[in-house]
């Protein structure tokens, strides 16, 4: 089978995919109890009030109609109306759901780049004073809860050094108007953006930094990197670009995954730092009963994960030759 | 002339129990081109022989003693940095057991040659290392262009050939191959070392043969050097030791392989394991499994003794070798060991 035929049944596979989740995500939120109106009694000060609402938003009509309606919803891109704003669900979605892959995926690519030479470094230097400190700084950090290291962050550069800003994102960070570039590029901005996604980082680079020593470990008993060695390579030669570039190969699945989790677990990160993310609109939008944002926001994380695995696959054509295309 | 010389190598690992004696005493030369042949079974020193010339072994290996004279370098002098430049791969290279698996996976076979040829060589383009890698893959009776395939898209007996066409690429003068056949079937095992042996008479490299099995080195090797405890035991030149070896180990050895004219006779293997080497005290280390073990032989260490020339044993019985080679044939022999000696207070092993 050829590489165009592959990537093309991965596209397949990956709709497919995306169309049970996303039937998934409208089962789940009608097996919720109650719906949008019940939170919000007084608004509703009748009973014809509430039904006249509940009609309005088209929760009276059966199942499967609102379903077919859902789905052609989604094709032509919209998540539609938010029933507590009572606003277009995107424009109040997608600068959020911006915000938090700007912020997890600064968080990440600080993760998984540190965590992976430092993994790597904690193999290739076994039973090493630095290998044993690594694991427990490894450890630790894993272990804090990410509420607990973004208020020692605080506290540490906020009001001790005072060189930080403590919460938001910045001056221009809420408005839609401005283009994204100018948004997120400008000093006040990435001042906003360090501690955040300095949390972020260390909470999720000991995944990568343990993983990757653990492979490490395998991988530096193979036959090659003896051979490697007594090439008279040097050293760094032999660790980055042939330990280290074979110990890599699992990490490629767990950052798809890894990803997906971190748009969903930022919802911490955005409390303690007051960042206007998606995290925090989907908690609100869930006790809400808010259908359409919440399942806009869950949407977008699947999404995320869904397609961060089809990246990943792809991603393994190219970092592993033994991988064939089954 | 001689291209290497081991002059009383101590090499010791360390570990808790105190130094482990992997190879002690060590004295060897190896003339330009030629072929020594290391032999012993498994924990004998001789893989720890042959890596101590390029220093390829564990952290907590330590020459305690003795030097490595490469063609006038004494290896043990030289800083990690020197070792890695001018000796790895450049002097002396290595065909490992498992050829798949002595190549990095992600990378093609050309691009770990066209690494080390531009690592060792400056100036080297990348086209002019690959043209160079097919020359040596066709040599070698593999397709050219088979360069840029991947190590698991080649055969185990290909895969051996380029592991050749890898550690011949600088053309270096000493090629250490650790058990290069074992991992192959007999019939490619035959013509990869012929292959071996060709590649050699034309580059002219000396080798150092590791292997467990006497048969390989006595159709390759032009001397043989047997190991056994982490000592040298018995090192003459090949047809000596083949025919008239003085050791009762290499006596031993010689009946654990079978002789392809006498086909219906069984094997016989020499009782008991290896020696513990962390403190092995005094005495000759084979003497727990040596049928012809005397008072003498537990308790004073043998000296290295030369018979003709250059059949250097380390025996106390070594002058009485006719006789013991007539009774070593017998199966008798080798199976009242444990009752025939008389059991001292360290015992051996248990």
């Amino acid at each position: 089978m050829g590489l165009r035929e592959y990537i093309v049944r991965r596209i397949l596979q990956l709709v497919f995919t995306l169309w049970a989740f996303v039937t998934l995500l409208f089962v789940l939120f009608r097996m919720v109890p109650g719906d949008p109106t019940t939170r919000f009694v007084m608004e509703y000060p009748t009973p014809e009030a509430r039904e006249q609402r509940v009609e309005e938003l088209g929760l009276n009509e059966p199942l499967y109609v609102q379903y077919v309606e859902y789905l052609g919803q989604l094709l032509r891109g919209e998540f539609g109306d938010s029933t507590h704003y009572r606003e277009p669900v995107s424009e109040l979605i997608f600068p959020l759901f911006l915000n938090t892959v700007v912020l997890m995926f600064t968080a990440l690519i600080i993760a998984y780049t540190f965590g992976v030479l430092f993994g790597a470094a904690m193999g290739w230097l076994r039973g090493s004073r630095f290998e044993r400190g690594g694991i427990v700084a490894t450890l630790v950090a894993r272990s804090s809860p990410e509420f607990w290291i973004g208020v020692i962050l605080v506290w540490i550069f906020v009001f001790q050094l005072g060189v930080l800003p403590r919460s938001g994102i910045g001056a221009h960070g809420g408005e839609l108007t401005m283009n994204v570039v100018d948004r997120y590029v400008n000093v006040d901005f990435l001042r906003h953006l360090i501690l955040p996604a300095l949390t972020g980082a260390i909470y999720y680079m000991a995944t990568p930094a343990l993983l990757m020593r653990n492979t490490m470990l395998e991988v530096l008993k193979a036959d090659f990197i003896e051979i490697k060695k007594a090439e008279g390579l040097p050293e760094r030669t032999v660790l980055y670009k042939h330990a280290a570039r074979n110990s890599v190969l699992p990490l490629v699945t767990v950052v798809a995954i890894a990803t997906g989790a971190a748009m969903g677990g930022s919802v911490i990160i955005e409390t303690v730092f007051n960042w206007p993310g998606i995290g925090r609109e989907m908690v609100a939008s869930v006790t809400r009963n808010d259908y359409p944002v919440a399942m806009a926001a869950f949407f977008l994380m699947g999404t995320a994960v869904i397609v961060m695995n089809f990246v990943a696959d792809l991603a393994y054509l190219y970092l592993d030759p033994r991988v064939k295309y089954e | 002339m001689t291209l290497l010389t081991i002059d009383g190598l101590q090499m010791y690992y360390r570990s808790e129990a105190g130094y482990v004696r992997a190879a002690d005493d060590i004295t060897l030369e190896l003339e330009r081109g030629q072929t020594l042949g290391l032999v012993g079974e498994s924990g004998s020193g001789k893989t720890t022989i042959a890596r101590s010339i390029i220093r390829l072994l564990p952290d907590n290996a330590e020459v305690v003693d003795g030097s490595i004279d490469f063609d006038g370098t004494d290896i043990t002098e030289l800083t990690d940095r020197e070792l890695r430049n001018q000796i790895r791969w450049q002097e002396v290279s290595m065909i490992p057991q498992n050829a798949m698996n002595g190549f990095d996976p992600v990378y093609t076979v050309g691009q770990q040659i066209v690494q080390v040829i531009r690592h060792h060589e400056d100036g080297v383009s990348k086209a002019d290392a690959k043209d160079r890698a097919k020359t040596l893959f066709d040599e070698l009776g593999i397709d050219p262009d088979r360069v840029d395939d991947y190590p698991h898209q080649f055969s185990g007996g290909m895969a051996q050939r380029a592991m050749i066409a890898l550690a011949l690429c600088l053309e270096p003068r000493l090629i250490l191959a650790d058990e290069p056949t074992t991992a192959l079937d007999v019939v490619i095992q035959d013509r990869i070392l012929d292959t071996i042996k060709e590649m050699q008479a034309e580059y002219d490299s000396a080798m150092i043969l590791i292997t467990h099995d006497i048969s390989v080195v006595s159709e390759t090797s032009d001397r043989i050097a047997v190991c056994y405890g982490g000592r040298i035991v018995e090192q003459a030149d090949a047809a000596t030791i083949i025919k008239n070896p003085r050791h009762p180990y290499t006596l031993g050895l010689r009946n654990a392989f079978p002789d392809i004219g006498d086909s219906d006779e069984e094997l016989i293997s020499i009782p008991g394991t290896p020696p513990e080497l962390v403190d092995p005290g005094e005495g000759c280390r084979f003497a727990p499994r040596c049928p012809f073990a005397e008072e003498e032989c537990w308790d004073v260490t043998p000296e290295p003794e030369e018979y003709d020339d250059g059949h250097i044993v380390e025996c106390h019985r070594a002058d009485e070798a006719d006789e013991l080679r007539s009774l070593a044939e017998k199966r008798e022999t080798w199976m009242d060991t444990d009752e025939a000696t008389p059991t001292p207070a360290q015992g051996g092993d248990d």
